[in-house]
């Protein structure tokens, strides 16, 4: 081997080994972002799961419930008053205090406590007329005191916990009676104002709604398209330009289709403003093209000599199609759907203009209810002052993080399960 | 007596003409092979016999193709009707990725051949002894086609395609893909399948040529150079180009 010769092996040797590392370092970045993004959101948002309550007793007192019978139904129970003693059971916390400051107290649980109060008696009615412990729902900001994300060495003025609430938050925290549990409220509450109430139902189900009716609506209208383009459709100038077309679809901002789905779906077709069936059709016009090119793709993939037996067998264009050709493409239709999906999950742009930004408080039962949807509610709490929303951000961010990595591991397993290897 | 006539075939895919005035008669339960070297246009021919040149959209027939009285060239054909008559063996074995038995029935179900599961029973149990191939999946029917030997999967094409009796049986190049041992078991399959069913076989083996049939065609740039009997061409050819081609002098 001459000199030359050698200097040139060893030349490709150092452009394949420098190709190899810049490849490492690309995949190395791109693992550390991950890692970074996910570290934030995680550490910010793990104790939106946890919920503070704050241990207290009440005294179901018939006065001042103003119960005359002796033997009250559950409607009178009903009917009882509250307010007092529900009032009474804070304020009992520190019976020092005059009672023109009792509103400091009141302020360290969310504003429901008189329901929680009747809601606990309710439950267990056989407890009026005794003194017994119960927990009330610590406000947000006391929430994030006692998570320790509230810093407490700022001057009192500018916090919205003030030293009394702190002297009292650490004499029930000494005694044991600060509480904190599992998060129930956060997946079965709508959203509210406070954010100790705030959850994330409403907009799970929004969620939830939009894509069946987005998947109703693109998944038929896609696969027969995918189906007619590439089986039957001839091949001409025509079919070229509807084939360029799907695919600038697909390229188009999806803002775009909320201002269709706006001018459309509402303005036109008068449809309910607000609403996952509104919404998920906005979303089905993102997902068709989306859908389409994989339906297309999985069909193309479908070797000829499968059509070919078929053909020559006697079958019809569309026997070979519907007996052959689509079950085989069905996996990787399937999966490109499902991945289409995933993508209109993540959207927000087009629902904020059909309404579906609207605050929600109550949980919708049908599509035709007003709702939220959780990319939406990520952006509604994000623009909430409070702290208490900042984990709630985080939290729901995790949830579609969640519910997204569910639906892609769906569409892997699709794939590999059902996909078939042509020898 | 002749089965299948063709009369001054042309074929074109766009401007490019693949077939020139080819003429040539196809008898009846006899094995007919088409040999002649890559792209001499012996295929296009056997694909214009049950009418799969139709899927591919610029190719353009021209001449007179006679099936007994029936016209295959006209554009009034029922094709459905033909590819029932007119069964096709392909170069690769292809079978639909379904089970054995799914195979075979498959042509008998879309034609309507049996009036109830024991009558498809038996088509797909006679198919498959036809094929030679019953004693090797009967125990297996409901395993997938394509999980067989090349080979196997062959002898499962051939029995898929003589489910539904055909008149005549298309082959293209069967043999192509196999090992010597499942090439003689498909060329032996042949001798007994030309007893009920007209065979066209278009192969690059010259040597199976020889054994498998009673009359030859040799191809070449898209002209029939020479047709008739095996034992003429391979013995005494008329043409100095079939000489030098069996030879191995070109091609």
């Amino acid at each position: 081997m001459n000199e030359a010769k050698r200097k040139l092996l060893s030349k490709r040797y150092r452009a394949e080994a420098n190709f190899k590392l810049f490849g490492q370092i690309a995949i190395g970045l791109a693992l550390l972002f991950l890692a970074v993004f996910m570290y934030k959101i995680f550490s910010k948002g793990y104790t939106a799961f946890q919920k503070t309550w704050i241990v207290t007793e009440v005294h179901y007192d018939k006065e001042l419930m103003l119960i005359e019978t002796d033997n009250p139904s559950l409607e009178d129970l009903e009917n009882a008053d509250y307010y007092d003693i529900a009032y009474k059971a804070m304020t009992r916390l520190d019976p020092s205090l005059p009672e023109e400051d009792d509103r400091q107290l009141i302020q360290m649980v969310a504003f429901t406590y008189e329901q929680e109060v009747k809601n606990h008696l309710l439950k267990n009615p056989s407890l009026l007329g005794k003194i017994v412990p119960i927990r009330l729902t610590a406000s947000d900001d006391l929430d994030q005191v006692h998570k320790g994300n509230y810093p407490r060495d700022i001057p009192e003025e500018d916090r919205r916990v003030n030293d009394y609430q702190l002297k009292i938050y650490d004499m029930l925290n000494e005694r044991g009676d600060i509480l904190s549990k599992f998060n129930l409220s956060f997946f079965t509450n709508p959203d509210s104002r406070e954010a100790e109430l705030a959850g994330i139902a409403s907009s799970f189900m929004g969620t939830v709604f939009s894509i069946l009716v987005c998947l109703a609506f693109s998944f038929p209208i896609a696969v027969l398209a995918a189906i007619y383009l590439e089986e039957f459709a001839p091949k001409n100038k025509f079919t070229d330009f509807i084939e360029v077309n799907i695919n600038n679809l697909a390229a188009v901002p999806s803002i775009v289709f909320g201002l269709l789905g706006l001018g459309v779906l509402l303005a036109v077709f008068n449809l309910p403003r607000s609403t996952p069936l509104v919404g998920g059709i906005t979303l089905s016009l993102m997902t068709l093209p989306t859908i389409i090119i994989a339906a297309r793709a999985s069909l193309k993939a479908v070797p000829p000599s499968i059509r070919e037996a078929a053909l020559a067998m006697g079958a019809s264009n569309m026997q070979t199609t519907m007996h052959h050709t689509v079950p085989l493409s069905m996996p990787g239709t399937l999966s490109g759907t499902i991945i289409g999906l995933a993508q209109a999950l993540g959207e927000t742009a087009p629902l904020i203009l059909i309404g579906m930004v609207a605050f929600v408080n109550t949980i919708p039962g049908t599509p035709v209810d007003p709702a939220a949807s959780l990319p939406v509610q990520i952006y509604i709490w994000s623009e909430s002052a409070e702290r208490g929303f900042v984990e709630k951000v985080s939290a729901c961010i995790m949830v579609l993080l969640g519910f997204l990595i569910l639906m892609n591991l769906a569409a892997q397993i699709i794939r590999h399960k059902f996909e078939r290897k042509w020898n | 007596m002749t089965k299948i006539s063709a009369k001054n075939v042309n074929v074109f895919y766009g401007s490019k003409q693949a077939l020139f005035d080819v003429s040539l008669d196809i008898m009846d339960k006899e094995v007919t092979a088409l040999i002649g070297p890559s792209g001499c246009g012996k295929s296009t021919f056997l694909r214009c016999l049950n009418r799969m040149n139709d899927v591919i959209d610029i190719c353009k027939v021209e001449g007179s193709i006679k099936m007994d009285e029936l016209e295959l060239n006209s554009r009034k054909l029922d094709v459905v009707r033909l590819r029932e008559n007119v069964g096709m063996v392909f170069q690769k074995p292809n079978p639909f990725p379904k089970t054995i038995y799914e195979n075979v029935s498959y042509g008998p179900t879309i034609h309507g051949m049996a009036q109830s599961k024991s009558e498809l029973d038996q088509i797909v149990e006679m198919s498959l002894k036809k094929a030679a191939l019953w004693e090797e999946v009967k125990d297996r029917l409901d395993e997938i086609g394509t999980g067989l030997s090349g080979g196997q999967q062959q002898r499962l094409c051939i029995a898929r395609a003589i489910s539904v009796s055909p008149e005549v049986i298309l082959m293209d190049e069967p043999c192509s893909a196999l090992d010597p041992i499942a090439t003689a078991q498909i060329e032996e399959l042949i001798d007994d399948l030309k007893k009920e069913h007209t065979i066209v076989i278009v192969t690059h083996s010259m040597s199976q040529a020889a054994r498998v049939s009673q009359k030859t065609g040799f191809f070449h740039l898209g002209k029939l150079i020479e047709f008739g009997d095996t034992e003429k061409i391979f013995k005494n050819p008329d043409n100095q180009q079939t000489q030098d081609y069996i030879t191995g002098r070109f091609g």
